[in-house]
């Protein structure tokens, strides 16, 4: 009765206060990853995107991607790019807040620029010359030269350099007190955390952009697949990211969940890496064009990913700036065998290794299994992540496929680097044309011209067949019956819940 | 006695000594950090930027030179994914590990030595058939599984207990019992063993032939020593409980030491798994070190100088 009694009156609270537009109730999320602490200071983010889960809601940023655009204004006002491609003059919105009270000025902007450390740091430090408080509402950034991609690395998730941060309060805290106490401008404010095991957030009700409608976050590492089903099942969760094969279909089956899929930025392909050696099978165009015409894209996507994920015909998902949209390849196994005997390999040929991006093995396994079926006979070689990601930077991978997931966010441009590039991480050779355009559009101002060198690029490395795309990743969740808005793909190639300050649950919700 | 200490003493620093070298160049056989901390795609620039940032792009031996130095000082490097000093991170962890790992014990030591005595007095019984069926499923069913199932049962379909997680009494029940069985199991074999040992030595039987009531003879004269053995089993397995609960940890989202050392395995986070097997090392060199100068306590029969 005492129980029945209590419940009654939060749900009357929840709703009353809901009513009058208030924060209520509480939204908890089982986490696959375990919430270090680092995730809470932008200076740190070293190009992962996992961070921007929780920073989206305790931080804010000048400009960040947001469901209007890749570039969307946010503790900034407006932003404008000089005509000669060397200033930035950025403006910020008047009475916003840190969540103590003291206000976002120039000053922070310029700190937070300056102390930023992760990844793309270098690069910035080294291109911008200097950052220029103008007064407390406005702030420029000073480039020694025009660099198109200022606001790739800047105004994205590719990088921390454009989240906020007081700089009073750093400077007092100090790097370490500020990651155990962070205090951003974000819709919600830190209240606890307790490492290896929950992060709690509050709503702040001072946040420019709307009041959130959710009190209280709580995010909890369960770092089992299993465990965060049925954290979710019981009721101890709302929400549990990353679901896979039958974990997700048995919640698809529980009554009052369901599974939603934001795409990631992450694309799994095939690298040919032998595709510049002359003697090689995989230097001939039409067996990398058989190769990528024998595998079933949908099927493989409906087995792995339940469907959620999205065939491709590019590396570079649809959203990204000077992304060109390709339709993925068809399946075609007897073009593919017809290819093959053209190339001389009428009963196919033995393609040695088959290294798949750890985990996902049995993905690989079915690649393989297509490969198989028009002939590409491989032998399955698995490693660990470390392990694999060291031996395929260092070129000795040699002597098969390797299928991997390129995740980084950016532009087209970013995106293409490490791959096609004469100084890209993991490019096995370079084509003298890719080259030639890449130099060419680094330098570009134009936004159209770069966008046509950029196009041309892709176009060339589709006719080439130089690398074979799957899919875009769908990362699938679980969600509970307590939720209104999960907030799941609104920003397009963010994984996780976002803007948390749009984030519903139902009316009534206990 | 004293000179044995010391001497024991000598033998745990040479013996930390070879751990922290092996386990320092070991740990950066299996591939590099710095491609695990940013994502897939990332460019040379910020690979470079983060191996810098940590190190690693310095020479073996000044990197081990560090190590060692920042090792006298009881500094065991800041963590590459927490990027907070690591034996805080293990201090921090360390409560739950042991709360863990005590009531684990605590349940293994009730249900197996009252179980191996049971099956060992009434050997071939009902009794000790159900306790090797017992011994049987703790020590070949995984904790993994075992772990899920209680799950399923007690927190998905009854809702009695937390499904994952810490921070109050009954977050610890359900990780306790999944990993406490297996060394109940094994904490029950070998006290029915020890006790059947026991049972038909000499100095039982006299016992007996002197009409000592049957308790008396099991309990003050037998269990006594069919224990030793069980008890520095138990030592050991405490030790074992504390710092390689990985499986158990992780099923329960439980916060411990066995987590922390298999994060720092995944993200080969090698200031994670220096700290945490250094440390997990000296807990057992400094078990053992009891052990020997316990045993001298015990039975004076054993000497210690040449």
């Amino acid at each position: 009765m005492t129980r029945l009694a209590i419940a009654l009156v939060a749900l009357t609270w929840v709703a009353v206060a809901s009513a009058a537009g208030t924060p209520a109730g509480q939204l908890t999320w089982a986490l696959h990853v375990t919430i270090a602490s680092r995730f809470l200071d932008p200076a740190d983010n070293d190009g992962l995107i996992t961070p921007y889960m929780l920073q989206y809601a305790l931080h804010d940023a000048l400009v960040k991607p947001m469901p209007g655009g890749t570039n969307t204004p946010s503790l900034a006002e407006s932003w404008t790019a000089g005509k000669d491609g060397l200033t930035y003059d950025f403006k910020l919105r008047k009475g916003i807040t840190f969540h103590n009270g003291a206000p976002v000025t120039a000053d922070d902007v310029k700190f937070s620029f300056e102390r930023f450390r992760g990844a793309g740091a270098k690069i910035l430090h080294e291109r911008v010359a200097r950052v220029e408080v103008v007064d407390p509402q406005h702030v420029r950034f000073r480039l020694k030269e025009p660099w198109p991609d200022f606001m790739t690395f800047y105004g994205t998730t590719a990088t921390g350099a454009g989240w906020i941060v007081p700089k009073k309060y750093v400077e007092q805290v100090g790097d370490d007190g500020f990651k155990k106490a962070p205090i951003g401008a974000g819709p919600y404010k830190f209240v606890s955390s307790t490492p290896g095991v929950d992060l709690v957030l509050e709503a702040y009700e001072g946040y420019w952009r709307k009041v959130p409608s959710i009190k209280r976050f709580v995010y909890r590492t369960i770092p089992e697949e299993t465990s965060r089903a049925a954290a979710l099942k019981s009721g101890a969760a709302d929400i549990a990211y990353l679901l896979t094969g039958p974990v997700a279909e048995e919640v698809k089956r529980t009554p009052g969940l369901h599974l939603v899929a934001p795409l990631l930025d992450g694309v799994f392909w095939l690298d040919f890496p032998d595709q510049w050696d002359p003697k090689s099978p995989w230097a001939d165009r039409r067996v990398r064009l058989a190769a990528s015409l024998a595998i079933d894209r949908q099927a493989i996507n409906q087995a792995e990913t339940l469907g959620f994920s999205k065939p491709m015909g590019n590396l570079i998902p649809p959203h990204f700036e000077f992304a060109k949209a390709m339709p993925p390849p068809p399946f075609d196994p007897a073009k593919a065998k017809a290819l093959l005997a053209e190339a001389g390999h009428p009963a196919g040929f033995d393609a040695g290794d088959f290294y798949p991006f750890p985990p996902y093995f049995s993905m690989g396994e079915a690649v393989a299994g297509y490969l198989q079926a028009v002939g590409i006979r491989t032998r399955i070689k698995t490693m660990e992540r470390a392990a694999f990601q060291t031996a395929w930077r260092d070129k000795k991978l040699r002597g098969g496929l390797v299928m991997g997931i390129i995740g980084s966010a950016g532009s087209a441009a970013t995106r293409l680097e490490p791959y096609v590039t004469r100084t890209g991480i993991y490019a096995g050779g370079v084509l003298p044309e890719v080259e030639d355009l890449w130099e060419r559009q680094a330098r570009e101002q134009d936004r159209k011209k770069r966008e046509a060198l950029l196009h041309q690029i892709q176009d060339i490395l589709a006719a080439r067949v130089m690398h074979a795309p799957i899919y875009e990743l769908g990362f699938i969740w679980g969600v509970g019956p307590r939720v209104e808005q999960a907030g799941a793909g609104l920003i397009p190639g963010f994984p996780y819940s976002a803007p948390v300050e749009d984030l519903a649950l139902k009316r009534g919700a206990p | 006695m004293k000179k044995f200490i010391l001497r024991r003493l000598g033998y745990a620093l040479v013996s930390l000594t070879l751990l922290s070298g092996t386990i320092f160049v070991f740990v950066r056989l299996t591939g590099d950090p710095a491609l695990l901390l940013v994502e897939p795609g990332a460019s040379k620039a910020d690979v470079d930027a983060v191996r810098e940032r940590f190190g690693l792009d310095r020479p073996l031996i000044v990197q081990y030179g560090k190590f060692m130095s920042g090792l006298v000082r009881g500094d065991f490097g800041q963590s590459f994914y927490y990027r907070t000093p690591v034996l805080e991170l293990y201090l921090s962890r360390l409560p739950n590990s042991l709360l863990l790992a005590a009531v684990a014990m605590s349940f293994s030591l009730l249900i197996g030595i009252p179980t191996g005595i049971l099956a060992a007095v009434r050997v071939n019984s009902w009794w000790d058939r159900a306790g090797r069926i017992f011994a049987l499923l703790g020590l070949s069913l995984p904790s993994f599984w075992i772990g899920l199932v209680l799950i399923l049962f007690f927190s998905v379909y009854l809702g009695w207990l937390p499904s994952s997680g810490s921070g109050t009494a009954f977050h610890v029940l359900m990780p306790a019992f999944a990993l406490g069985w297996y060394f109940a199991a094994s904490h029950m074999r070998l006290t029915r063993s020890s006790m059947l040992d026991v049972l038909g030595a000499e100095y039982v039987k006299l016992a007996r032939l002197k009409g000592l009531p049957e308790r008396r003879v099991i309990v003050k004269h037998a269990l006594k020593n069919a224990l030793i053995p069980v008890l520095t089993l138990a030592g050991i397995n405490l030790v074992i409980m504390i710092n390689v609960a990985v499986v158990v940890e992780t099923v329960f989202a439980w916060p411990g030491i066995g987590r922390l050392l298999f994060e720092g395995i995944s993200f080969r986070d090698f200031p994670i798994v220096q700290a945490t097997v250094l440390l997990g090392g000296s807990m057992i060199v400094f078990v053992n070190l009891l052990v020997d100068v316990l045993y001298g306590v015990i039975d004076p029969r054993i000497r210690y100088e040449r």
